[in-house]
């Protein structure tokens, strides 16, 4: 099969198509959380999950709805036709399909072992193994935020660890994990931010919704916009939790210092003896996960978790936007 | 004062959908603009025979009267395969009543302006020594339908029309030498 019938073929439309789709969704939710200054984090990953659960179903509805739309007029007369890049040869030799495709491939191979496997071997893992650490006295704080939440109080277990360490792990038997090194790091209002932070994330955890979303997300496996869209709504995720920690704490400045705590600082930098200390190259992760923090860190500071809802209204123009535009995308 | 800050984030939505339509239409326009032989409409056979140095191009001698030429549209490309559509219409109705198509890759994915839904009969036979292969059914409206399919050289000879096989075998003959 050659890379030009693959790509007229429904499998192949189907790969180009909801490409460009959530490509074209990635856009305009991107302007339009600007134009309309959304700051709500729960709004915002709304509008980024657009771009990842909508290009599943585009290509079917739009096929549904006018089965004349892969023909080659209804192709002439579209305001962006894909295929006509796909079957562009490069030097007459390199049909950029080719490269597409390889953009496929590597992309699925990041979704394998970035997504995949670590998921997999995370429920393998806590099915199977027991939970190490030592349990937390009960805190009447856990208690009354669980409560709020309408959650049972997940068990609390310390880990031997001098590093600053919290998660939590979801599920039936949701329990959250805190290093001595954090615990010590933390004052008594700053402990209480992060577990309700965790809380939060096993709240959130419960939602069908979500977890509809990373089921539905695996289909795109071999998209690249869906990717990152989906890492976006993830981070959305934690500012997301933020807020409800500090609902739940009415103390935004002791989540935020609580985690300044998880700021990776390069060695370097930390022996402060008077002298200049010499460039660093952070790595691109930690600099990600700094950056990160920061804004979440800056949001909090500010106050900005308290931002007003901007209703339906323009999320549902926005949808209506992408969904008519892309039907002229074949 | 808050009603024209509204005004001025619908507007400026607004705006940027406008740039995205407009920068889309331009992505498209790229390869047209770069590949003389993508696929596109042409106003004539001969304007096809020149621009993608096709040299045989299957048109019929013979026409009914019924039938309008030349073809109400001419669509061809020359990658990733060449192939050609050409449609036309009927003098009374306006309405297009025969496809004839030509591939040398798979089938060409032209608007299915001719349904032929209700195969009656399926007939392989020879044409002026090449296998070919009648179908014959009906359209919308119980209307008669018939389709020829045949290899000709490197390439995949379509001819769909709404009337009886009669009458499309007819043309297809004066398609052949």
């Amino acid at each position: 099969m050659s890379i030009s019938t693959f790509f007229n073929s429904y499998a192949g439309m189907y790969v180009a198509q909801s490409f460009c789709h959530s490509l074209v969704a990635a856009v305009i939710t991107e302007r339009a959380v600007k134009a309309w200054k959304i700051d709500d984090p729960a709004l915002q990953q709304r509008f980024h999950l657009i771009a990842v659960i909508f290009p599943i179903f585009s290509f079917p509805l739009y096929q549904a709805i006018n089965a004349n739309r892969s023909s080659a007029q209804f192709r002439l007369d579209a305001l962006f036709d894909v295929n006509r890049w796909l079957n562009w040869e490069l030097w007459g030799v390199v049909p950029l399909g080719l490269l597409f495709l390889v953009m496929l491939i590597a992309t699925s191979l990041v979704f394998l072992f970035q997504e995949t496997i670590p998921v997999v071997k995370h429920t393998l893992e806590s099915g199977t193994a027991e939970h190490e650490g030592t349990p937390c006295a009960p805190e009447p704080f856990m208690e009354k935020a669980s409560q709020a939440l309408s959650l049972e109080t997940p068990e609390v277990l310390v880990l031997d660890d001098d590093e600053p360490v919290l998660f939590s792990s979801t599920g039936r038997d949701p329990t959250i994990f805190i290093s001595t090194g954090l615990r010590e790091k933390l004052n008594e209002d700053q402990l209480h931010a992060a577990l309700a932070h965790e809380l939060a994330h096993i709240a959130q955890s419960k939602r069908p919704l979500l977890i509809a979303v990373f089921v539905l997300r695996a289909v795109m496996f071999f998209n690249l916009v869906v990717l990152v869209k989906f890492r976006r709504a993830i981070s959305d995720e934690e500012k997301i939790c933020d807020d409800i920690a500090v609902s739940l704490t009415g103390n935004a400045k002791a989540l935020a210092g609580a985690l300044e705590k998880f700021y990776h600082k390069p060695e370097a930098l930390l022996e402060t003896d008077g002298r200049k200390p010499p460039e660093v190259q952070i790595p691109l992760e930690e600099y990600s996960h700094n950056l990160h923090l920061e804004s979440r860190i800056t949001r909090l500071e500010h106050g900005a978790t308290r931002a007003r809802e901007r209703g339906m209204g323009p999320f549902a123009i926005t949808l209506l936007v992408i969904i008519v535009l892309n039907y002229f995308v074949v | 004062m808050r009603t024209m800050n509204r005004t001025a984030d619908y507007f400026s939505f607004a705006l940027a959908i406008g740039v995205l339509i407009v920068l889309l239409a331009i992505v498209n326009w790229v390869p047209m603009a770069f590949q003389k032989d993508t696929l596109r409409r042409y106003r004539s056979i001969e304007e096809v025979r020149i621009a993608l140095n096709l040299r045989d191009i299957y048109v019929p001698s013979y026409f009914p009267q019924h039938i309008v030429w030349p073809p109400s549209e001419i669509l061809a490309q020359g990658k990733p395969f060449p192939a050609v559509v050409m449609e036309f219409k009927d003098a009374g109705s306006g309405k297009i009543v025969l496809v004839l198509s030509q591939s040398q890759g798979g089938p060409f994915p032209a608007r299915p302006v001719i349904n032929l839904a209700g195969i009656k009969e399926t007939v392989p036979f020879i044409m002026k020594g090449r296998k070919a292969v009648l179908v014959v059914g009906e359209c919308a409206k119980n209307e008669p339908c018939s389709r020829i399919t045949w290899k000709e050289g490197p390439y995949t000879v379509t001819a769909l029309m709404k009337a009886a096989p009669f009458e499309l075998t007819r043309i297809t003959d004066s398609m052949l030498r």
